[in-house]
């Protein structure tokens, strides 16, 4: 997707307006690691629309069950399998309820799931990789051959028994079940940023002046992998989604009449020979959001770290 | 390279260890003894003997080491819920169409996938491109669920007569067209996506330049020369994908109704019959590892300045 035009675009030099300050010779402002890759992903247009629509569906999932006409969980079976009207703009459900309102209280579930799963993720992963890559030596020679054998883990079974350990299956009991057999990638990056990073001269610096090891961790180490663990939410977040849809889909995830995409999908699927719109929904939903989050995360990679270009 | 299979068949060894330990102590965490449960009133004498007849009393390392050694004898145990039947045989029974299942739908991904990123990466920025590409994004981000439904909605229902698919089933071979196809559309636009990038990086080396400078022909550089090194990220990836696409998908046996082991899986989750759940986790598992294995081999045969580094 690189485009020529775009490499060179990078090294023109900033435009700065000219006001007494920089007439007056006055240096010239300089910008940020953040403020250049804001830049460099608003010039990707792919990833700028990617965000847009990302926001506005958060938006929707947000603020549209609170000025829909309609209760999520009113049952009227005379509106029952309803087709895309002027009243309900995406038509009704089995039960009658308006889907364009239960697809947003859905999504408030799923994307909920999502992020705080992926927080979880990243905290364990963050954990482990920078203990790991910090310390080195036989330490992060055994962690990284225990990572190995996780890897061996299928990532679904270990979410359903996690289920079955837990009991019932709710919003934190998801998040836990998505979470644990799914840090090992973060840890992973985390751990191989840790490692390059050590090596700078910066932390050479550092130490010789005295500083302490958790100083070092925590002020110098930690916030420059803050870039890679921007990337890697939205990079987890695909995963996550996908798993609370095929967990709650096969029945053992969140359950009806609670609304989740992956619940919503399980009840379209019942009607799917006569009324296929209601899987269809949900699973648009589903998929609109992971495309968005995938091209995020390129452009985010592309912005923050444009010496890794992922090919 | 006879050393470098030998080591990473050692490693191997380890890597099962934990991973059944892993599942060991996962399923030790669920609640109460099948053995004591309420809607069973069985007397306390015959109670202590089925305890004693599964080493329920055991100390937890013995119970670990005598399933390390089931393991390793291929005696997965008896099945908690059904009488008279062992693990291995709803292993017999149910793994074999699993294995067809991804086998078939692995097919599909690389036969297809691999030659579409190649046509896109060969003709980048045309219109079969984007096509390309825009399905890849669109097909990695929709859920199985819906690329199942869909298909059995059209061509099994709405056009059945033309195309003559059953809705379900494994028997005959039109049966298994449509469930191969759901599940090997991610893989196939993941590979289709994978091939293209590193296909667009091979053909910008140098010695791609120097083979067109000698005067090979063009299908000869392309075949030959750049699909040899575009393929390496495929294989890597390809290794863990198998692995999961055989040993059963939850989602597309339960749509298809195809009696393979993951939609056993759920029946075994939800009817509490531990020992198959954790014989079929461990299973999985190995599986998984063992396709990861392959793919390291084949990993030094195709690039030799691995075989040093990875153990």
């Amino acid at each position: 997707m690189a485009t020529p035009a775009r490499s060179a675009a990078e090294h023109a030099p900033l435009v700065v307006s000219p006001t007494a300050e920089t007439m007056a010779g006055a240096p010239i402002r300089q910008r940020n690691l953040w403020q250049d890759a804001w830049f460099r992903y608003i010039r990707n247009r792919a990833a700028v629309a990617a965000g847009v629509v990302f926001l506005i569906v958060l938006a929707y999932c947000l603020i549209f069950p609170l000025v829909s006409p309609y209760d999520p969980y009113d049952v009227e079976f005379s509106d029952a399998r309803q087709n895309p009207s002027l009243a309900h703009p995406l038509g009704t459900d089995a039960f009658g309820r308006d889907l364009l309102t239960r697809t947003a209280l859905g999504g408030r579930v799923s994307i909920g799931i999502g992020f705080a799963a992926t927080l979880v993720i990243l905290a364990i992963g963050v954990a482990y990789g920078s203990i790991s890559g910090f310390i080195g030596g036989h330490l992060d020679n055994a962690m990284m051959r225990a990572l190995d054998a996780l890897y061996g883990l299928p990532y679904l079974p270990f979410a359903i028994i996690t289920l079955a350990i837990l009991g019932n299956a709710g919003f934190w009991t998801m998040v836990i079940a998505l979470s644990i057999a799914s840090w090992l990638t973060t840890a992973r990056i985390v751990r191989g940023q840790m490692i390059t990073l050590k090596e700078n001269d910066y932390i050479r610096a550092a130490r010789s002046v005295g500083a302490r090891w958790h100083r070092i961790l925590l002020r110098h180490l930690l916030p420059n992998t803050l870039g890679v663990l921007v990337i890697a939410v939205f990079l987890e977040l695909p995963g996550v989604i996908l798993g609370e849809a095929f967990l709650s889909f096969i029945g053992l995830g969140i359950s009806p009449p609670e609304a989740s995409w992956g619940s919503m999908a399980q009840e379209g699927y019942k009607n799917y020979r006569v009324f296929p719109l209601l899987i269809v929904i949900p699973s648009v939903a589903i998929a609109t959001l992971i495309l968005c989050a995938n091209f995020i995360a390129d452009g985010l990679r592309d912005a923050l770290d444009p010496r890794t270009r992922e090919t | 390279m006879t050393a470098f299979i030998v080591r990473r068949l050692f490693w191997t060894l380890p890597v099962i260890l934990i991973v059944i330990f892993f599942t060991f102590v996962l399923m030790r965490q669920i609640e109460g003894n099948p053995f004591r449960t309420s809607e069973r009133n069985v007397p306390e004498s015959i109670q202590q003997n089925l305890e004693e007849k599964f080493g329920l009393n055991d100390p937890w390392y013995v119970q670990y080491a005598k399933y390390v050694k089931g393991v390793f004898t291929l005696d997965l145990g008896p099945s908690l819920v059904l009488r008279g039947r062992d693990v291995n045989d709803i292993v017999r029974e149910h793994f074999p169409e699993s294995l067809e299942l991804g086998g078939l739908a692995m097919l599909f991904a690389l036969v297809v996938g691999i030659p579409l990123g190649m046509l896109s990466a060969l003709r980048a920025n045309s219109f079969l491109d984007y096509t390309a590409m825009f399905f890849s994004n669109v097909g990695f981000a929709i859920p199985s669920f819906l690329v199942a439904t869909l298909l059995i909605y059209f061509f099994a229902l709405q056009w059945g007569d033309v195309f003559g698919f059953p809705t379900s089933g494994w028997t005959t071979w039109q049966s298994k067209v449509l469930p191969s196809l759901a599940l090997g559309l991610g893989p196939m636009a993941y590979f289709a996506r994978l091939t293209r990038g590193t296909m667009l990086e091979t053909l910008q080396q140098d010695y791609i330049r120097t083979a067109k400078a000698k005067g090979l022909r063009w299908r000869r550089i392309v075949a030959v020369h750049a699909l040899r090194n575009s393929l390496i990220p495929v294989v890597t990836a390809a290794g863990p994908i198998l692995g999961f696409l055989i040993t059963g998908s939850f989602i597309i046996e339960q749509i298809f109704a195809i009696p393979g082991i993951g939609r056993y899986y759920v029946t075994a989750v939800t009817g509490r019959d531990y020992s198959v759940v954790m014989g079929l986790t461990v299973l999985l598992s190995i599986i998984v590892i063992l396709a990861n294995l392959v793919v390291d081999i084949l990993y030094g045969i195709l690039d030799p300045r691995t075989r040093e580094a990875r153990t």
